[in-house]
């Protein structure tokens, strides 16, 4: 035993054997250092965390307080000059659920504290003021409303279809980081190119393009794709103080109607919805008690996706390569397959971590597929129930706190 | 205030145009940085292909002053224009940054000078519930839509990787229990049938992915395929104790690595020195094999062998020597005690390094996992065994020899070095002499001293001379160095090892051997030189041939090929066949002067050894296997 | 009557949302020790394991960053100042100057400067290389290994997920913690950053 301890030893250290002694110099020559500059100094870090906070306070008084657009505005030009451009999006509070998820999953990765705070604030900021964050603390959002000029309303058709994408996104995102996969939020990252302005071609696009429907559609991102806003948009609706459009008592005006950009205006509700109440409460029922079996119905279908959805993962992307060579056909063997074969790793251990890593993710799947079938099946359930309303209110889950329609409130205290 | 309002609309108007100006700056520079990406993208200046082309011309013709210099401008033309470029798209983007900048400010500035009034509020019909309606059922769609695109998508993929994975993994785990000592009470390999474990599905797999097209008239035909899975038993059938070839018959036959005693020296005559692999021109028959390898063919009576390999699968193929057709395949993968680990080699070694060899009865072939395998003439399994995974950077390479019914295996690795022989007919291990050496890839050669017959090895830091038949070491000489790959060559008495950055050597044969000359000029790190009682041929991998005094060590020539060398020259009668890496053949006379005779081109690279026997050279390229002669 | 309905249904109302705002606190105080155990105080540093790395060249193309920030680093303690440098010639060089075509490296980063006779000292030209790992690959084949690949921390963004990690085919790419933030391979110490070499 000691024998082979050594031996592997020897095996890991013959990397560094020296092939060429170092000579020894007679003209006085002194070896150069190797200069190793150090990253960013942690003080800084502690300093990003401080400034996030005043930050988020600032803006939360601005909303609350001040009821102000324009300090909101400026607000967000400091939050996207700083940790945008200057911090260049990294780390974002979007992409701390996954070192948050990593952390609850990987037995190795410790999070740091940075990150944590980066990740909690928001979400317990929200739970007392409303998404305020997403007013004027996120760089993200900061990008997309200095370009929001031209919004359209996007219909209930759309609302509908695009709506369920950050559930999907977040879950996918939970359960990639979860098998340790993938950071699927910073892989697909729309924004930070353009913070630092250097990234790929396709990130570029990507960015871009999205800002370029952003002009019509405004805060696409953050409305239709940003999985952070799910936690968000729940936590929002029991926020303990939000924005509300009027200081005190609406006076109907119907001024800040088409005030909000994103559509989270909520209207008075004075018409009585057209069915019955038997027939809706009939249909509130049939809905609730479907939606275990759209929880099934979910959970099965993601189950079955498993392996596709695995395949993002490089180890079983490998071990499919070496099972099913027919995939690869005719290609050279990728670099990857070649490292492994030079690692000198045996296939059995590969396989034994894949057919693993294909467990979890067929659990994955099934809750996965679950949570999505759960949350059709509350949505459906919940365009039913209606709190009949006579003021104009902002939806507490999707309003995102910018304070634009306080400004067309006539009532000013 | 109608001033104000005036000077307020001049300003719009400004800034409205300040705005569209940017806006239109902006869009060019998009545009332009855009197409600027995908131009550096396609050419990628720093891997041009003009310089790669140009590098490999300078290489043929060092010297040539022209060919430099456009060389030197083209490289620093290509790293101007990478940088450049690279300075154009980063200036490019802060420039789009900043004009797009100012459009949000223009545009941010109109909203607050002219602020928009909220339009009156129509009394619209109030169609709450009617969106509702709509948008509920768009959720159904969306999620039908959802359920029935992911099951597509599943259907489409899944391929139950799980379950496959599951299987290998468990039929390792059992295949790995199989103790390798069993094999040795019982080698004639028939206990591999009563392994449950890896019963029928292999076979099928094999009887469902062949496809090969296997003789030269490039006919698909069936063929019998044998697995050491199929074996019934029969292999028990060969007579035992029958005696092994006699010289004659080696001579007349080419049963290993570099010629009938592995020194590159082939008896014979009428061998042919003119071919041409493109139009077909004494090609006799050409055929393909599956897997790939860099063993040289070897050829008994009508039957020529070789073997190929990849990461998991092992093969030894058959063909016939007069027609090319396909005889037989036989796959050897599953030896037990195989390792589980797939061996670190080299992209230039591969798995099949290692030259079979057969002593009429059974060919015998290594493979760089440590299986050494025994075949009848039939492809029937005889005997397998795995002789541990080869403690080898590169992958072992050195091929077999045969001495009477041995086996003999240089075993040269980091750890334990030895050299083996195995008896032929039944696989035991008859003597094992342990070596002091470091890993090499060289092969051993038989040598007649005309006093006795010796087996010469050749690795860091001695050439050592054995006992074939006991393994005795009767000499050893430490003169070199390094990561040995050519094997020595032998004429007259005197023997010849050489290594690149170590140097080559002279070595007369005797009761105390001895170093006449030795040299730094010209060393080789691939091919083996080759001898005859006069000259020393050594041939670099880089393609350079030397011609010395076998005896004094004189430079007699040095001839520069075009391309690199990694096949072994072979001398045959008064000629040495020289294969280079393209796939043409050096054909040049053994004498004191450099004489060409000919250039026969192949048509496809190739860097194996070739064989030669009745009067025709077997040559493996890089895709088939040629049969050239008359 | 109706009044009376009506304020007990806000009232419920009330007590359901504290109900859930309560459920949240205590959902994300939970949840906040529960990641809080596995927290460390320090941040972390992405870097590759030289010993590990195959030279594939994805560092040089893969980073989001160009220039990648992974730049090849020389260990001068670990280099024998050859003539013919594995690094620096491309294979097979006869004559060893400096003329561009006996260069290995595609954008020149490296100076070759003549020390004493016969020994030479390479020099990386950071603002110059890119990161494709060709010098370092020849100085594995022929040489010390003393050029390695190394990310740079004053270079490196330190994103989230590093995208040169997501590709690296040998898995060289850790987390390492932002006080030892290099993974040279040194003379005497194996494999182990700088930092520890004072022992």
């Amino acid at each position: 035993m000691i024998l082979l301890i050594l031996f592997s030893w020897q095996l890991t250290s013959a990397f560094a054997i020296q092939r060429f002694p170092k000579p020894e110099f007679e003209s006085g020559y002194i070896t150069p250092e190797t200069l190793l500059p150090t990253p960013r100094a942690n003080v800084l870090e502690v300093m990003d965390v401080a400034i996030f906070l005043i930050a988020m306070l600032l803006v939360t008084w601005a909303v609350l307080n001040r009821r102000s657009r324009k300090l909101v505005f400026w607000i967000s030009i400091f939050s996207l000059a700083y940790f945008g451009f200057y911090r260049e999006g990294c780390v974002c509070s979007i992409g701390a659920i996954q070192n948050v998820t990593l952390a609850l999953f990987s037995g190795s990765y410790a999070i740091p504290w940075t990150v944590l705070v980066f990740f909690m604030a928001p979400l317990l900021f929200t739970l007392a003021f409303g998404r305020t964050f997403c007013a004027g603390v996120c760089p993200f959002g900061a990008l997309q409303d200095l370009i929001a000029w031209f919004p359209r309303k996007i219909g209930p058709k759309l609302n509908a279809i695009l709506g369920i994408i950050p559930y999907i996104y977040l879950a996918l995102a939970v359960l990639y980081s979860a098998t340790e996969t993938d950071f699927i939020i910073c892989r697909y990252d729309p924004f930070v190119g353009i913070f630092r302005i250097n990234a790929t071609f396709s990130m570029f696009l990507f960015g871009g393009g999205l800002l370029l429907s952003g002009i019509f559609i405004a805060r696409p991102y953050c409305r239709f794709l940003c999985p952070y806003s799910v936690l968000l948009n729940w936590i929002s609706r029991f926020s303990r103080y939000h924005l509300t459009i009027t200081p005190s008592v609406c006076v109907q005006c119907r001024l800040c109607e088409d005030a909000c950009p994103y559509e989270a205006i909520e209207k008075p509700v004075t018409v009585k919805n057209p069915k019955s109440r038997r027939t809706i409460v009939r249909t509130f029922m049939l809905i609730m008690l479907l939606i275990p079996f759209f929880v099934l119905l979910g959970g099965w279908t993601g189950s079955r996706l498993h392996e596709t959805l695995a395949m993002v993962n490089g180890k079983v992307r490998m071990a499919n390569e070496l099972v099913n060579p027919e995939t690869i056909n005719g290609e050279p063997e990728s670099i990857e397959m070649t490292a492994f074969k030079a690692s000198g790793k045996p296939v059995s251990t590969l396989y034994e971590e894949a057919s693993g890593i294909l467990h979890q993710f067929y659990i994955g799947g099934w809750i996965v597929g679950g949570f999505i079938g759960l949350i059709i099946g509350g949505f459906l359930a919940s365009r039913l129930v209606t709190r009949y309303r006579t003021d104009f209110e902002p939806n507490r889950g999707t309003c995102l706190s910018c304070a634009r329609c306080t400004d067309y409130c006539p009532i000013k205290s | 205030m109608m001033e104000n309002n005036s000077s307020t609309e001049q300003t719009v108007r400004l800034l409205k145009r300040v705005a569209t100006l940017s806006g239109i700056v902006a869009l060019i520079l998009s545009v332009m940085i855009g197409i600027n990406y995908i131009q550096i993208k396609r050419v990628d200046p720093l891997n041009t292909h003009a310089i790669i082309i140009l590098q490999e011309q300078l290489k043929s013709s060092p010297g040539d002053k022209v060919l430099q210099q456009e060389l030197r401008e083209l490289d620093l033309l290509a790293r101007k224009a990478f940088f450049i470029s690279r300075w154009q798209i980063r200036t490019g983007g802060y420039i789009l940054l900043i004009s797009l900048l100012i459009v949000i400010i223009c545009i941010k500035w109109i909203e607050w000078i002219q602020p928009k009034i909220p339009p009156r509020p129509k009394q619209a019909r109030d169609r709450f519930w009617e969106f509702r309606q709509t948008n509920q059922r768009w959720i159904i769609y969306t999620g039908i839509f959802l359920v029935l695109g992911s099951l597509a998508l599943a259907f489409l993929t899944y391929k139950e990787i799980g379950k496959t994975l599951q299987e290998q993994t468990d039929s390792k785990e059992l295949s790995g229990r199989t103790p390798g000592s069993a094999d040795q009470k019982n080698p004639t390999g028939d206990r591999l049938n009563s392994d449950p474990s890896n019963s029928d599905q292999p076979l099928d797999e094999l009887n469902s992915s062949l496809t090969i097209s296997s003789d030269s008239t490039s006919v698909q035909q069936p063929f019998p395929v044998n697995s050491i899975l199929q074996d019934t038993g029969k292999s028990n059938a060969i007579p035992p104790g029958q005696s092994y070839p006699s010289r004659t018959e080696i001579l007349s036959n080419s049963a290993t690595f570099r010629g009938p005693d592995g020194d590159g020296v082939v008896s014979g005559k009428n061998f042919p020195v003119n071919w041409n692999g493109i139009t077909g021109e004494n090609i006799l028959w050409k055929a393909q094999f599956r897997l790939p390898g860099y063993n040289s063919p070897i050829v008994w009576n009508d039957r020529v062998f070789l073997s190929g390999a990849s990461s998991t699968k092992r093969e030894v193929y058959c063909f016939d020597a007069t027609t090319g057709g396909f005889l037989w395949l036989t796959d050897v993968s599953a030896v037990p005690g195989t390792p589980t680990t797939v061996p670190t080699v080299d992209r230039e070694t591969g798995m099949a390094a290692s030259t079979l060899t057969t002593d009429g009865q059974r060919v015998y072939a290594i493979f760089a996992t440590g299986d050494l395998v025994a075949l009848d003439m039939d492809g029937k399994l005889v005997w397998a065994k795995n002789l541990g995974l080869p403690k080898n950077h590169y992958g072992h390479a050195s091929s077999l020899i045969m001495y009477r019914d041995l086996v003999i295996v240089q075993w040269d690795q980091s750890q334990g070095a030895s050299v083996k022989a195995f008896n032929g007919e039944t696989g035991e291990l008859v003597w094992n002499t342990p070596r002091d050496v470091r890993v090499s890839w060289s092969s051993p050669l038989l040598v007649n001293t005309g006093k006795r017959l010796e087996l010469i090895l050749v690795a860091d830091p001695c050439v050592a001379a054995y006992h074939p038949a006991t393994g005795k070491e009767l000499w050893k000489i430490d003169c070199i160095f390094g990561e040995i790959g050519a094997s020595a060559a032998y004429a007259n008495g005197m023997l010849f090892a050489t290594n690149e950055y170590a140097k080559t050597v002279a070595i007369r044969l005797g009761d105390t051997p001895q170093i006449p000359w030795e040299t730094t000029d010209y060393m080789s790190d691939i091919p083996s030189p080759v001898a005859n009682d006069k000259y020393l041929f050594l041939v670099t991998s880089y393609g350079v041939i030397v011609c010395y005094d076998a005896k004094t060590g004189k430079e007699y020539w040095i001839k520069e090929l075009e391309n690199n060398t990694y096949a072994s020259p072979v001398l045959v009668d008064d000629r040495v066949y020289l294969m280079d890496k393209t796939g043409v053949m050096h054909i040049f006379k053994a004498d004191k002067v450099f004489t060409s005779v000919s250039e026969p081109v192949l048509g496809e690279g190739s860097v194996c050894t070739p064989a030669f026997a009745g009067g025709k050279i077997y040559i493996r390229g890089d895709q088939n296997l040629y049969c050239i002669g008359k | 009557m109706e009044e009376n309905s009506q304020g007990k249904r806000v009232d419920r109302r009330v007590f359901l949302h504290t109900g859930v705002q309560l459920a949240f606190v205590a959902g994300l105080g939970g949840l906040t020790v529960l990641v809080a155990r596995r927290a460390g105080g320090e941040g972390y540093v992405w870097q590759l394991d030289p010993a590990k790395c195959t030279q594939c060249g994805r560092c040089a193309t893969s980073c989001v960053k160009t220039p990648s920030a992974v730049k090849c680093v020389h260990v001068y303690a670990m280099c024998g100042y050859c003539d013919l440098c594995g690094g620096y010639f491309v294979p097979d060089t006869k004559i060893l100057d400096t003329a561009a075509e006996h260069q290995l490296c595609p954008t020149k980063a490296i100076k070759r400067t003549f020390i004493e006779d016969p020994f030479f000292q390479y020099t990386i030209d950071e603002d110059l290389c890119i990161g494709c790992g060709k010098c370092v690959k020849g100085c594995h084949a022929f040489g010390n290994g003393s050029l390695q690949l190394q990310v740079r921390q004053n270079l490196c963004d330190n994103c989230n997920e590093c995208a040169v990690a997501r590709n690296c085919p040998s898995g060289a790419y850790t987390r390492v913690p932002a006080d030892k933030p290099y993974l040279l391979n040194e003379p005497g110490t194996g494999n182990g950053p700088p930092q520890k070499t004072e022992v």
